[in-house]
């Protein structure tokens, strides 16, 4: 514990001190209005005490990021998790499938705009369009996976113990798949995440963490900017880490498969 | 009879070349109700294969697999296996992984339970019910799978190289132990093993296998009361012939894996 402290302790100085110098030397070589870092988190600061960035506080635009985010994510599983299973279950539908999903993986989450843009105009809709879009490929890629991994053996036995198809999947092949399931639901969420930036450059109101950080370039508050990256920063790696690493530890214990993990 | 291959041959599709590896070529054999049969061989020679296609795991590509005179069509709890590999549910306690293979046809959970915890007591391992199989060793994992595969009470009992991956101390202990079980229920089984002395050991009936295309070689009825001692005159030179017999064929020594045939080849 005192060493992932210590370890997250570094890290976050590795970033602040890269920061810290790539600000000074910026001023002074091109006498750009850089935020440092003691500047930053006093807005940060000031921002949580209520101040406004971009017309709005800093909760307004988390909390419209967020269920952006979150009505995006909810699109993503449903059609993820139904497709990774489908694909896992039927090999057919496995191999012309996945040539989609990668196809759609390799899509940037920028080029994703037009398209949004071309079928659902400036707005709400567009923006959750594009979150969807780049979680579905990893919840797809790791649930089909998983269930394809699943070794042999396991599916024999429920057979030969007279199950049916329904049966086998609910209780061997769903448990067995079940920690590259929740891989690719936290790659996903991940990817939604980092992709709200660029989504929210469509959004139709003015609100947003990433719409705040592209306002910027025209408000030239940067240090606004940099207090919506670090939230940013900091939700994503809370949800991801503290979320869902715990639901993985819990799904290991769960699967007996953790002392192997220790040893 | 209790179950019959009759002219079995058996192609997997090789997925590098395309062409057919043939598995099983033309094997017709009868397994007797209650007797103890033994399939050894090399590896390659088919003999798993053979027991997949007992158990229903697989189909023939030529000829019929039959049980009880109707042809097999999948898996079923009438022919229950144990398998080489680990295949106990990580995810289960030891009685729940037993409990499993129990259809519940109406039976109340207590009473599963209760037969569950039965099985797991006939191999010893009953105050191991609610341990995770990856606190018991390799050999305690291998008796709950037989205890999980006899509480489905099947007709005939397969195994494929069962004891296998354990140390030699620990198979031999487990022999003996599916011997008694063997002796106790006189249920059919098949029990694959590349293992000649544990056949030997074990057999009512010794069925020897060769590769290149998988084929039954040579059988030997074997009458020994049990237990055997395999240093007897008779045991001696019957453990020759068997060795002798694999040794001589072409592909046993070193050869390094069954060559790609197409059926026609002979």
């Amino acid at each position: 514990m005192a060493r992932d402290l210590g370890n997250v302790l570094i890290g976050v100085a590795v970033i602040v001190a890269a920061w810290w110098l790539t600000a000074e030397a910026m001023i002074h070589l091109r006498g750009a209005a850089f935020p440092t870092p003691p500047e930053a988190f006093v807005a940060l600061w000031e921002a949580l005490l209520g101040a406004e960035l971009n017309n709005a506080t800093v909760y307004a635009h988390t909390q419209s990021s967020l269920s952006r985010w979150g009505a995006g994510y909810l699109i993503a599983l449903a059609f993820g998790l139904v497709a990774g299973m489908a694909f896992g279950t039927a090999p057919r539908l496995h191999d012309a499938g996945m040539v989609a999903v990668y196809i759609l993986q390799m899509v940037p989450g920028l080029a994703w705009i037009p398209i949004a843009m071309l079928i659902f105009g400036l707005g709400e809709a567009a923006t959750v369009f594009i979150i969807a879009m780049t979680a579905i490929p990893p919840i797809v890629i790791n649930t089909a996976g998983g269930i394809r991994e699943v070794p042999t053996v396991f599916t024999r036995v429920a057979q030969m113990s007279g199950r049916e198809d329904s049966s086998v999947f609910l209780h061997v092949l769903l448990p067995a798949a079940s920690l590259s399931i929740i891989n690719g639901m936290r790659i996903g969420l991940a990817n939604g995440w980092r992709v709200l930036i660029a989504a929210e450059m469509v959004v139709g109101v003015a609100l947003g963490l990433g719409f705040s950080i592209y306002q910027s370039r025209y408000s030239l508050d940067f240090t606004a900017a940099f207090v919506a990256i670090m939230v940013i920063c900091v939700i994503g790696l809370t949800i991801e880490k503290l979320l869902f690493v715990k639901m993985e530890n819990k799904v290991r214990n769960r699967l007996g498969i953790d002392r192997e993990d220790d040893t | 009879m209790i179950a019959e291959l009759r002219n079995v041959s058996k192609v997997f599709a090789d997925p590098r070349s395309g062409r057919g590896l043939v598995a099983l070529n033309d094997v017709s054999l009868s397994i007797e109700e209650g007797e103890f049969l033994c399939l050894v061989g090399s590896s390659g020679c088919g003999k798993s294969t053979t027991l997949n296609l007992m158990a229903g795991f697989e189909a023939p590509s030529r000829g019929q697999m039959l049980f009880r005179g109707e042809e097999v069509s999948g898996p079923s709890p009438e022919r229950g296996v144990v398998f080489q590999e680990p295949s106990l549910f990580p995810w289960m306690s030891v009685l729940q992984n037993v409990m499993f293979s129990l259809q519940d046809g109406g039976a109340r959970k207590a009473v599963r339970e209760e037969r569950a915890m039965e099985q797991l007591r006939l191999v010893g391992l009953d105050s191991f019910a609610h341990a995770r199989p990856n606190d018991l060793s390799g050999g305690m994992k291998q008796r709950v799978a037989i205890a999980r595969t006899l509480a489905m009470e099947p007709e005939m009992l397969l195994m494929d190289e069962p004891f296998g991956s354990l140390d030699e101390q620990t198979r031999r202990k487990l022999d003996n132990e599916a011997l008694s079980l063997w002796q106790r229920e006189r249920k059919t089984v098949v029990f694959v093993t590349h293992n000649i002395d544990e056949a030997l050991t074990l057999g009512t009936r010794v069925v020897l296998m060769s590769p290149s295309p998988g084929r039954i070689e040579r059988e030997w009825h074997i009458d020994e009361a049990w237990p055997r001692d395999l240093s007897s005159p008779r045991m001696v030179s019957l453990r020759q012939e068997v060795v002798g017999m694999l040794q001589a064929c072409p592909c046993a020594n070193g050869a390094p894996r069954p060559s790609l045939l197409t059926l026609e080849e002979d």
